[in-house]
């Protein structure tokens, strides 16, 4: 088996898994988006690995594997990005809420002993 | 005017009562809330005992989060003056009446060491540091400012609408001068005595103070550039 029938089954199986975490609900429509893309990305470059190559003509760059890494990088830390920005809304959104829930839980307190 | 005290406390069994009991003796009128940060000592016991009202976080939130509970706290129920104070006794309650007097006629009165000549006496280093952050917020406020790290402050209603909506999580003090200017809030400094810690110790290590001053600089730049947006996002 060539390494081009290897990517080739290697991104299908990655599409796949996304759409499947997707259907489980294990991954949410919303951050799926972006792996979906990753993963189209991949496969059309599987299918069709002149496509690179040109891209790294156009670009100038001489050994056209290194455009792949440049935008796999790029695309990871979009990834990472991305995630400490949710991971920021997220702190907030718990802060609320425990500072919500401690002051509840004294007014409970509170008619408790009044009853 | 029904006056609440706000006192995070973060494991600081040591010198707590005696703060409240500095409290009462010197303004009897004020309620007191501790919140309490998910201390493992006994802040909540003997907190309550020395007759304040405690709040106990679940698990510790740090020192902004802690603060905006109280500013919400007071926005719930209905006080017109929030004054927040150390729980390690820094912050003598004889100089709340004054600061209380103030918050009547400024939006948020602080507290300062350095307005003019007390007798409290800081490490060169973080003197340093105070003068630097004094000088960053005059800078950017154009208002002079002389103690922008204390936390001995008063703030009326509209601060503590403004706090309970937005308060930064950690470092609040010198962040929190430059969020209430860029929303009109009138502000003035007060002499006011301070005390050497009577029990604990300062959370500050040398590396935490270089992550302070970084962080606390970019905050401060970031909120001036924040213009008249709401800095958070609901």
């Amino acid at each position: 088996m060539s390494i081009y029938v290897l990517s080739v089954v290697i991104a299908a199986l990655f599409l796949l898994s996304i759409l499947e975490l997707v259907r489980r609900q294990k991954l949410k429509e919303q951050y799926s988006l972006l792996w979906i893309l990753f993963s189209l990305i991949l496969l059309i470059i599987s299918f069709n690995v002149s496509l690179v190559e040109r891209i790294a003509e156009w670009l100038g760059v001489k050994y056209a594997p290194a455009v792949l890494f440049l935008f796999g990088l790029l695309f990871c830390f979009a990834i990472i990005l991305h995630l400490t920005i949710v991971i920021t809304r997220l702190s907030s959104q718990v802060l609320r809420l425990t500072q919500e829930v401690t002051i509840m839980k004294e007014r409970e307190d509170l008619h408790g002993q009044n009853d | 005017m029904r006056t609440l005290v706000i006192i995070p406390a973060y494991n600081e069994e040591g010198s707590i009562a005696s703060v409240i009991e500095d409290i009462h003796r010197n303004a009897p009128s004020v309620d007191i809330i501790v919140i309490n940060d998910g201390s493992s000592d006994h802040t909540e016991e003997i907190a309550t005992q020395a007759g304040a009202r405690v709040l106990t976080m679940p698990y510790n939130v740090g020192i902004g989060g802690g603060m905006q509970t109280g500013y919400i706290y007071a926005q719930r129920m209905g006080y017109d003056i929030a004054v927040q104070m150390d729980a390690d006794g820094q912050h003598p309650a004889a100089e709340l009446p004054k600061l209380i007097e103030l918050a009547g006629k400024y939006d948020l009165v602080i507290g300062s060491r350095y307005v003019e000549a007390t007798d409290y006496r800081s490490p060169v280093l973080r003197r340093t540091g105070i003068l630097f952050f004094s000088a960053l917020v005059s800078l950017v406020t154009r208002q002079r400012f002389t103690d922008t790290t204390s936390g001995f402050r008063a703030a009326g209603r509209k601060v503590i609408d403004l706090y309970a909506d937005y308060y930064p999580i950690d470092y609040p003090e010198v962040e929190s001068i430059v969020y209430l200017k860029r929303k009109g809030c009138s502000i003035t400094e007060v002499r006011a005595e301070m005390h050497e810690r009577k029990a604990g110790r300062s959370s500050i290590t040398p590396l935490k103070s270089v992550y302070y001053m970084i962080k606390v600089t970019l905050a401060v730049l970031m909120s001036a550039l924040r213009f008249n947006r709401t800095a958070v996002s609901k």
